[in-house]
């Protein structure tokens, strides 16, 4: 595998899908929403309220060995933290909806199979292209996250509350997994439709089971200990692994010339 | 440079090529003509190793399709029916882009690309984005990014379909000036007249090969030539005498030109002028009728289809 090949083809593609407005306001727009609305929305009135709530009047996902108030906060700022991972999600979705039929769309694909590169190392080009904006997008999001929820929270807490430990390991390790899920999973998805905004709406079905998730977090279903965290990720990296292995039988060189529709 | 051996590609039970066998000379433009869906694409794509042949094979420059793909596609440019470029990149960019890919070495690269750019008469634009440029300025684009890695055989996917006459005449020069780089040229085409002007030797497929051969020759093998004998004035006797020559099939009048079926062209129209001006015509020129290979094409493909 030829590194400088895949760097190449990564370096077009985010040169390219910088044209399209859609691409640009989901770059823009996600992390303006994770990263200062929710905050300011969810998390800024329980700070500033005057009542604390209850201790029998507490959500499942409040902090437990906490006052009241803080608590609830600090549970918010968890269910932020793991909104996150729809960045990650969402994001490539767009962009690998774009390089992959875009181009299959507007017949660029045949020259560039033409040329002395594996189908490995296309395939990997293409996912670093879509992976790089992403993984961009999510850490700068959540650095303004960070700095907006701390300097909401530091009178609260009287320190500064994030980065956490749960912060760290949906950036770190969450992230880049739900990002490499979404793209194998748009590799897949374009192979069987033409239509950009079709793949767009489809690979958005990428982050129905991190909803799911989501849900049962709030739910009080699965509580936020290491074991959860843990297998948690054993999923996502089973299903990377799963849907990478798919995206690598869809994309070969035959298949993309006779086969994807 | 290229030999096919019983090249073979079924899809799903269909054959959409079928046992091809012939061989390309190193330096010749070669004409693939079919009726659509004939398999002339499938072919290139075949011997550019995009796709692997059901059966048989074929050999690029001495290396197997089957087994040597990566140093095939180093040594190929394809040019696909579709330019496929990048419209938001420029045109020095979307060189630039496959000569990288191609692994050409930074000093060549600029080199290249300047010599292409300069070739094709679109230097100055090189900074703009191609999404602006005429469909004849992509397609030039598309065809000097199928050269920017100096291949030494060229696949040429209807270069020419769809581009105003003057840039397809650019485009045709410019194939020309390829071949006397020593450079050799696959050439798909609908275009009877193009592979004519431009193809040393032609294959006629509908996926089975049904003629391979110089234009001239597969219009000899078929007796289809005809000479055009311009005169000052046509008349009666010099008409007989004509018709009455050994290797002429018929004679037709049209105005002042005589429009005479030949079987072996090189050996009758000597006989033609001797004839014309024994019985006191006066010749004004002598040419071959044009879209010969257009005849010879039609009535190849229809003997083709009948089996």
């Amino acid at each position: 595998m030829r590194a400088d090949r895949i760097w190449e083809i990564a370096r077009k593609d985010m040169a390219s899908v910088q044209r399209y407005r859609y691409v640009r306001l989901g770059l823009i727009l996600m992390p303006l929403i994770f990263a200062v609305f929710i905050p300011l929305v969810l998390i800024y009135p329980v700070v500033a309220g005057e009542e604390a709530p209850k201790d029998n009047e507490l959500p499942p996902f409040a902090r437990p060995g906490m006052p009241s108030k803080e608590a609830m906060v600090a549970g918010l700022i968890d269910m932020a933290t793991l909104m996150f991972m729809v960045i990650p999600a969402a994001i490539p979705s767009t962009i690998a909806s774009y390089t992959l039929v875009g181009e299959k769309v507007n017949r660029q694909l045949e020259p560039l199979l033409a040329t002395p590169t594996t189908d490995l190392e296309l395939l990997m080009g293409k996912c670093m292209g879509a992976f790089i904006p992403t993984m961009l997008t999510t850490v700068a999001s959540f650095v303004v996250f960070i700095l907006v929820v701390d300097f909401l929270t530091l009178p609260l807490f009287g320190h500064m509350i994030l980065p956490n430990l749960l912060s760290a390991v949906v950036l770190l390790v969450y992230a880049p997994l739900i990002s490499l899920l979404s793209i194998s999973w748009c590799v897949f998805i374009s192979s069987k439709v033409t239509d950009i905004r079709a793949a767009v709406q489809l690979g958005a079905l990428g982050v129905l089971p991190l909803m799911a998730f989501y849900v049962l977090f709030v739910g009080g279903i699965l509580s936020l200990e290491s074991l959860t965290l843990v297998a948690f990720a054993l999923v996502l990296i089973s299903a990377s692994a799963g849907l990478f292995a798919l995206g690598k039988v869809t994309f070969q060189r035959e298949k993309i010339l006779t086969r994807w529709t | 440079m290229i030999r096919l051996e019983r090249l073979t590609k079924e899809f799903d039970g269909l054959t959409a090529v079928d046992g091809l066998t012939f061989e390309v000379e190193e330096g010749e433009i070669f004409g693939l003509l079919g009726p659509n869906g004939a398999g002339k694409t499938t072919t290139v794509r075949m011997l550019c190793c995009l796709i692997k042949p059901t059966a048989g094979t074929a050999f690029v420059g001495g290396l197997d399709v089957r087994k040597d793909a990566i140093e095939i596609r180093e040594m190929c440019g394809l040019l696909p029916e579709a330019p496929g470029l990048y419209g938001e990149l420029s045109a020095y960019r979307n060189l630039e882009f496959y000569a990288k890919l191609y692994g050409v070495p930074r000093s060549k690269r600029e080199e290249n690309i300047k010599k292409l750019l300069k070739m094709l008469d679109l230097w100055d634009r090189k900074d703009d984005p191609v999404g602006t440029f005429s469909k004849g300025m992509q397609q030039k684009i598309a065809i000097a990014r199928s050269m920017v890695h100096e291949p030494r055989v060229l696949f040429l996917d209807e270069p020419t379909a769809a581009i105003s006459p003057e840039a397809a005449k650019v485009v045709r020069d410019f194939i020309l000036e390829l071949k006397h780089e020593g450079c050799t040229i696959f050439l798909c085409t609908h275009n009877l007249d193009e592979a004519e002007r431009l193809c040393d030797r032609v294959a006629i497929l509908n996926s089975r090969l049904i003629a391979v051969g110089s234009p001239s020759e597969l219009e000899k093998s078929l007796g289809l030539g005809k000479t055009e004998v311009h005169l000052e004035r046509v008349s009666e006797e010099i008409v007989r005498a004509v018709e009455k020559l050994d290797g002429v099939r018929d004679v037709e009048v049209l105005g002042n030109k005589l429009l005479v079926g030949v079987r072996d062209p090189d050996e009758v129209n000597p006989l033609i002028v001797e004839t014309v001006v024994g019985h006191g015509g006066r010749v004004r020129y002598v040419t071959r009728t044009p879209h010969a290979l257009e005849e010879t094409y039609l009535k190849l493909v229809r003997e083709g289809e009948s089996g």
